[in-house]
Parts: structure tokens; sequence; C-alpha cells
């Protein structure tokens, strides 16, 4: 993957960003719903999603800008879970109203998991990652954990 | 109030990437996420009224 289509895809993560922030903010604004805490953290964290996409813009498309996107939606994505367990009970209506069947941190939930498995898809297609094809000599101490595994994994019967 | 004082430092940390120089971006970065998860954790524990 080159830079412009790096960038692109970065582009097109942003305006998702921003949809999903206009979204909430249109929400509480023309239905009148207040945030609680959590949601709030969750737009903190989709603002914070947003970091590694504009570093990436900026001064190119680098794993370690991903990585903190990564960051930023495993903290979202816990505290969306943390959210839809806490209205999981029956005859819990959830909080504030919903869109398309599903609350606002269920759709928060499902956007920070989509935003792990894009950014892994993109890092797969990432060229600055190198490419080691050539096996080398390994060590005592590594050959024998991948052993271990390797040997015990068949066995794993519940 | 510690919700308005963590925007406001996500928008000075998306400023600051944008704008700014690279490694006060990474640290401040840092710094927003350890105070969300912080801000998480303290409120972990509250009481919950349950909605039905």
């Amino acid at each position: 993957m080159n830079r412009s289509i790096g960038v692109t895809l970065n582009a097109l993560g942003l305006y998702g960003i921003a949809l999903v922030l206009v979204a909430a903010f249109a929400g509480q604004i023309l239905l009148g719903e207040l945030p609680c805490p959590l949601c709030l953290l969750q737009r903190v964290l989709f603002a914070m999603l947003a970091i590694g996409p504009i570093l990436n813009i900026r001064f190119g498309p680098n794993p370690g800008h991903y990585a903190l996107s990564l960051l930023a939606a495993v903290v979202g994505a816990t505290v969306s879970a943390r959210q839809i367990l806490l209205h999981i009970m029956p005859r819990d209506p959830g909080y504030g109203s919903a869109l398309l069947g599903y609350h606002y941190y269920t759709w928060a939930f499902i956007a920070f998991a989509a935003a792990i498995v894009l950014i892994a898809i993109v890092l797969l297609f990432d060229d600055r990652l190198p490419e080691n094809k050539v096996a080398r000599p390994i060590g005592l101490f590594a050959s024998g954990a991948v052993w271990l595994v390797i040997l015990y994994a068949p066995r794993m019967r519940l | 109030m510690e919700f308005a004082i963590l925007f406001l430092c996500v928008l000075v940390a998306m400023a600051v990437s944008w704008r700014g120089s690279h490694r006060l971006a990474l640290a401040l970065f840092s710094m927003v996420l350890v105070a969300s998860v912080a801000t998480y954790l303290h409120h972990a524990t509250d009481t919950l009224n349950l909605s039905f």
C-alpha cells in the first residue's frame, strides 16, 4: 500500500469518526438526550481515535500511529461494553432512545470493534513493515516456546 | 467538569498532532488516554441506577 492510498484511507476514517461525533451531538441537541458519563467517555475516546489518522495524514502512515488508534479503540470498546452490560437485564429499556434497534453505546461498541479490525487489515497491507521471509537460526528459549505450544495445543480437549 | 477538561485535552492533543511537534502529540495522547482510563476506573464503583 503506497502513501496516497494510506492517506486516503485515514481521511475516510476521519470522516467516519466525524460522522459518529456529529450524530451523537445531533441526538443530544435535536432529541434532547443528555449524555451520561460513560457516553461522554465514549465520545472522548472517539475523538482520541482520530489522533492516529491525523498523525498519519501529516507525517505519513506509520505502524506507531495505528497503534495509538488501536489503544483508543480498545479502551473505547471496554467502556461501551461496560455500558451494554449495565443494561443487559431483562425488561431494561436501555439508556436513551434506540437508533435502528441499537442504543448509542451498542453502536459505539460496534464502531470501536470495526476500527480494531480495519486497523489490523490496514497494518497487514502496510509496506513499511519489514518482510522476513528468510528463516533465521532460533535460540533454545524461543524454539522451546514454539514446541511447547505445538505439542500441547492438540491436547486441549475440554 | 472532569469531562470538560478531558475534551479540552483531546482538543489540544488533536491540534498539536495537526500543527505541533510529533513528540508532544504522542505525550499528550498518552496523558489523555491514562486520564480517560483513570476517569473510567474512578466511576467504576459508583452506585448505578437501573433504568427499569
